[in-house]
C-alpha cells in the first residue's frame, strides 16, 4: 500500500567502498553500503579475511575448501581482491574508493596507508586513543563493560554472556552511520576535506545502557540482576511457557495491565489500585508470578498473542530459530534471503531497512578469495 | 567543518515517541540537522511518563524523565493537537517545509489522522518518510504493537541466550529499542543521501524486530546450514577454556575471562599457579567444569578492576562487568572525553554520552539539552510557518498548543 515508485537504482549506485580488515564490524558497516548499491571491494591478504574462518561453517564439498556461512552472510554482492597488506597505496581498490574502512588491529604495519587522503573510517573495539586501546576485544568484553552482562542471569550470578557476534555488529552498524553521515556531509557541501573517522565499538554498545550511567549520576537506585527475564521498572515483563510454545509478556500501563489479566480472568487482581502502578507490580513479583504462570500454562501461546494483541496488548511469540523461519510476518516480508557460495545457498537476515522507491538486494552472491583480483589488475593496467 | 554542523540544511520532523525513533533522530540532531520533535499537551512522549498524574504534572515530572533527555537533546519541540483539524493543517505546512518525517506509531495511528505517507506526500512531493513500527508497515502483523521487549521476545534472540536448562533468556528490558533507533538512523541517512543525489523522496518501512534478527545471525545461519539451532551452552565455549564469568573480591563482582589461545592459556597458568594440573585444550575442554571451579577459587580472591588490568597486561581477554556507576569512573570513557555535561532547566546539568564516532581526537561537542514540552512552539510556528503572536495566542487558547501536559478529560 505504501510502496512508492519502483527504480532499478540504489542509493549508494556509483559510491566506492573499500574493506582492507574484514572484522565482523567492518564488514556489517560495508555490508549495509553493499546492500543498497555500493561497489564494494574487500581488499583480502592472501590467506583471507579473518570472517572467512567463523563459525556456522558449511557442510565441506568433497576435496573443497571450508566455507563460512557467516562470512557469506557478510560479504555477499561484494567482490574480492587479493592485495599488499603491507603498502596498499597501489591497490587500485584502495585508490578508487571514496571510503576506505579498516580496523588498526589487522594491518601489518602502521605505514599500510601512508600518503591515502581518502575518507577513512576505523572500526576498532575502544577507539584510536585511551588507555584501553591495547586491550584484547570481544563482544563479550564489550557486553562486560558496557554493564549489558551484569544485568543477565540468576540472582545469585553468574551473569549470562550473551552469544554471537553482537557487539561487533552494533559497532559496524554506528560506523555506517558515521561515515554515511559524514559522506552525506561532503555531498552537501558542508565538508570540503577528507574525514578519518574513529568509530569505537565500546562506544557504540554504550547506546544499550547508557541510561544505567545517567540513573547512577543521578542517585536512583542501580537496577539489581533479578533473575532470568527480570528486568526493572515492570512486571509482568518476561517469557513464559504455554501449551504450544513460549509467550513474550509486557505490561507497562495501567491499562495493558488490566487487559492482561482480563484475558487470563485473573480477576482477583483487576481492581486492585495498588497494582496499577508498574513498580509495585514488580516489588509483588513474587505473589503474582504463581498466578500468572498457572494461568498461562492452560492457554495456547499463539492464540494469547493474537488476543492479546487486538486488546493491545503487547504480546510475542518466541520463536525458535526453526520456527523463524515460517513465522507469517517475516515470511510476507521477505525477514529472511537465500545467500549463494560457492554450490551452496543458505537463508540469512534480510537488510532490516527498506527503501521503497530504492529496494536493496535480497541475498547475493559470495565472491571467492581473489575472483576479482584478474579484473581489477586488467582495469589498472 | 565540524561533526556538529556536518547535516546544517536538513530539516526533520520526528513524530516518534519512547526511545527507538527518537534515538535515530538524535543522532542526525547531533550531526547538524535541524529536528523539530512534535508532540501534544494530551498525548505527549510517553518516555516522559506512562502513569501520568496530577501529582506529577504539578511537580513539573515531564520536564524530568531521565530517559526522555537523553534522547532528545539538540532537538526542538512544538506541541500540536492533531486531532484538531488547525493542529493537523499546521503538521502539513511543516512537513511542506522538511526534508524528511520519523514515525514509531503503530500501524493504524496515523492512518487514522490521515498523516500517513500518502497524506504527507501530497504536500510535499520531495518528502523523506521513515516508518518503524515494531513489525514493519506491511504483513499481517502490521498494527500490532510492541515495546522494546516485545521486540526481542519476537526475534528468536532469547533462544540464543543462556543454556538448555534455562527458558529462552532475555538480554535486557528493551533490547529492541536502541538497536531499532541505530537502524532508523541509518534508514534516514540512506534516503538523504539519495533524495541529496537525485532529489527523490520516499518511503522507508523498517521492523524493530528485523533489526534484532542480524544480532542473532549466527543461530539464524546455525540453522539454516545444519537444520539445527546451536546447542545453548551458557557461558561455556565448545572450542576454548578457560571461558566464562567468574566472582571476585566485594558483592556481585565478576569478572570474564576468555583464554581464545594457548598464549594466553600459559600467561593466565603463569600469572594462576593453582591451574598447573591442567594442560592442553583438549584437556581443559574435557575437564572444563573442575578447570572453573579451579578458577573461580582464585578470582574469588582479587579484584575484578586490578584483575582485569593485570590479566590485560599479559594479552588476556578479560573484562570486569561494570555497572552505572563504573561507568561513569570508566577510565577509557574518562580518557576519550566519553561523557559530556549539558545544563537542562528542572534537571541542572546531566552527563550525556557522545556520538560513538569521531572526526578528530575529540567527540563531537554536544550543543543543547532536551527542550522542555513546546519550548520552540513560537519560533517553529512563528518563524518557519510565520504565525504572528496573537495567532499562537489564539492556538492556545483553543488548546492546540501549549507547554504544560494535560490527562484526558
Amino acid at each position: 500500500m505504501q510502496q512508492t515508485d519502483t527504480a532499478q537504482t540504489k542509493p549508494f549506485d556509483g559510491l566506492n567502498v573499500a574493506d582492507i580488515s574484514g572484522t565482523v564490524a567492518t564488514s556489517y558497516a560495508c555490508k549495509l553500503f553493499a546492500d543498497y548499491g555500493a561497489s564494494v571491494t574487500n581488499v583480502e591478504p592472501a590467506q583471507g579475511f579473518p570472517t572467512r574462518q567463523l563459525k556456522p561453517l558449511l557442510p565441506k564439498a568433497q576435496g573443497g575448501e571450508t566455507l563460512s556461512a557467516m562470512h557469506g552472510y557478510l560479504h555477499c554482492n561484494k567482490a574480492s581482491v587479493v592485495g599488499n597488506h603491507y603498502d596498499l597505496t597501489a591497490e587500485p581498490a584502495v585508490i578508487q574508493a571514496d571510503l576506505i574502512v579498516y580496523d588498526p588491529a589487522t594491518l601489518p604495519s602502521t605505514t599500510s596507508l601512508s600518503g591515502i587522503h581518502a575518507n577513512t573510517c576505523a572500526i576498532s573495539w575502544f577507539g584510536l586513543s585511551g588507555p584501553y586501546t591495547k586491550y584484547q576485544g570481544s563482544d563479550g568484553v564489550i557486553q562486560a563493560l558496557t554493564g549489558l552482562m551484569k544485568g543477565i542471569g540468576e540472582e545469585d550470578g553468574p551473569p549470562i554472556i550473551p552469544n554471537g557476534v553482537q557487539a561487533q555488529i552494533v559497532g559496524g552498524l554506528s560506523a555506517f552511520n558515521g561515515a554515511l553521515g559524514h559522506l552525506l556531509g561532503q555531498l552537501m557541501g558542508n565538508l570540503t576535506q577528507p574525514f578519518a573517522l574513529d568509530n569505537s565499538i565500546f562506544e557504540a554498545n554504550m547506546c544499550l545502557t547508557d541510561l544505567m550511567a545517567i540513573n547512577a549520576f543521578n542517585e536512583n537506585p542501580l537496577p539489581p540482576r533479578m533473575g532470568i527475564n527480570k528486568f526493572p521498572p515492570t512486571y509482568p515483563l518476561g517469557i513464559w511457557p504455554c501449551k504450544d510454545g513460549w509467550l513474550g509478556v509486557t505490561t507497562l500501563t495501567p491499562g495493558q495491565w488490566r487487559s492482561f489479566c482480563e484475558l487470563l480472568s485473573l480477576d482477583e487482581f483487576i481492581d486492585v489500585d495498588f497494582f496499577n502502578a508498574s513498580v509495585n507490580r514488580l516489588a509483588s513479583a513474587d505473589l503474582l508470578e504463581p498466578a500468572i504462570i498457572e494461568a498461562l500454562a492452560s492457554y495456547s501461546a499463539e492464540a494469547l498473542f493474537h488476543k492479546g494483541q487486538a486488546m493491545r496488548i503487547p504480546l510475542a511469540r518466541v520463536p525458535t530459530m526453526e520456527e523463524l523461519f515460517s513465522v507469517d510476518q517475516y515470511v510476507s516480508r521477505q525477514a529472511f534471503s537465500s545467500i549463494s557460495m560457492d554450490d551452496t545457498t543458505f537463508l540469512a537476515p534480510s537488510i532490516p531497512f527498506r527503501l521503497f522507491a530504492t529496494p536493496p538486494h535480497f541475498g547475493g552472491r559470495v565472491a571467492a578469495l581473489g575472483e576479482d583480483t584478474p579484473a581489477m589488475t586488467e582495469a589498472k593496467v | 567543518m565540524s561533526t556538529e554542523k556536518l547535516l546544517n540544511g536538513l530539516r526533520i520532523i520526528d513524530l516518534s515517541m519512547g526511545w527507538a525513533g527518537p534515538l535515530a533522530a538524535r543522532n542526525l540532531a547531533d550531526m547538524g540537522a535541524q529536528v523539530i520533535k512534535v508532540e501534544s499537551c494530551t498525548h505527549f512522549d510517553w518516555w516522559r511518563s506512562w502513569e501520568a498524574t496530577p501529582e506529577w504534572i504539578a511537580d513539573n515530572g515531564a520536564e524530568k524523565a531521565l530517559p526522555y533527555l537523553s534522547v532528545n537533546r539538540n532537538k526542538l519541540d512544538i506541541t500540536l493537537d492533531l486531532e484538531i483539524p488547525v493542529g493537523r493543517q499546521l503538521l502539513l505546512d511543516l512537513v511542506a517545509k522538511a526534508d524528511a518525517v520519523i514515525e514509531n506509531y503503530s500501524g493504524s495511528v496515523l492512518p487514522k489522522l490521515k498523516l500517513d505517507y500518502p497524506h504527507l506526500k501530497a504536500v510535499n512531493n520531495e518528502l523523506v518518510m521513515v516508518s518503524m513500527p515494531a513489525f514493519g508497515s506491511t504483513g499481517p502483523w502490521a498494527n500490532y504493537r510492541a515495546y522494546g521487549s516485545t521486540v526481542e521476545h519476537s526475534s528468536g534472540l532469547p533462544h540464543l541466550t543462556g543454556s538448555a536448562h534455562q527458558p529462552p533468556a532475555m538480554q535486557h528490558v528493551a533490547l529492541g529499542d536502541a538497536i531499532g533507533g541505530l537502524n532508523g538512523t541509518a534508514a534516514l541517512l540512506s534516503a538523504l543521501w539519495h533524495k541529496q543525489k537525485t532529489g527523490q523522496g520516499q518511503f522507508v518501512d523498517l521492523s524493530q524486530v528485523e533489526c534484532l534478527i542480524p544480532l542473532g545471525a549466527e543461530g539464524v545461519l546455525h540453522q539454516s546450514v545444519h537444520n539445527s539451532p546451536p546447542p545453548r551452552t551458557g557461558n561455556d565455549h565448545p572450542d576454548f577454556a578457560p571461558h566464562g564469568v567468574y566472582p571476585c573480591q566485594g558483592d556481585d563482582q565478576w569478572i570474564l575471562i576468555q583464554v581464545m589461545s594457548e598464549a594466553q592459556w600459559h600467561a593466565l597458568q603463569g600469572l594462576c599457579t593453582e591451574l598447573s594440573g591442567f594442560g592442553a585444550l583438549t584437556d581443559r575442554l574435557e575437564r572444563r567444569h573442575a578447570l572453573n571451579n579451579t578458577l573461580a577459587q582464585w578470582t574469588a580472591k582479587q579484584k575484578s578492576s586490578a584483575l582485569m588490568k593485570q590479566l590485560q597486561g599479559l594479552g588476556i581477554t578479560a573484562a570486569t562487568l561494570s555497572n552505572g556507576i563504573d561507568l561513569l569512573e570508566d577510565e577509557q570513557h574518562k580518557a576519550r572525553g566519553y561523557m559530556q555535561w549539558l545544563d537542562r532547566a528542572f534537571v541542572g546539568s546531566q552527563p550525556h554520552p557522545s556520538l560513538p564516532f569521531r572526526n578528530g581526537p575529540d567527540p563531537s561537542p554536544l550543543q543543547n539539552s532536551a527542550p522542555t514540552l513546546g519550548q520552540h512552539n513560537g519560533e517553529v510556528l512563528g518563524g518557519i510557518l510565520g504565525l504572528s503572536d496573537a495567532e499562537l495566542e489564539k492556538l492556545a487558547v483553543d488548546g492546540v498548543i501549549g507547554d504544560k501536559p494535560t490527562l484526558p478529560s
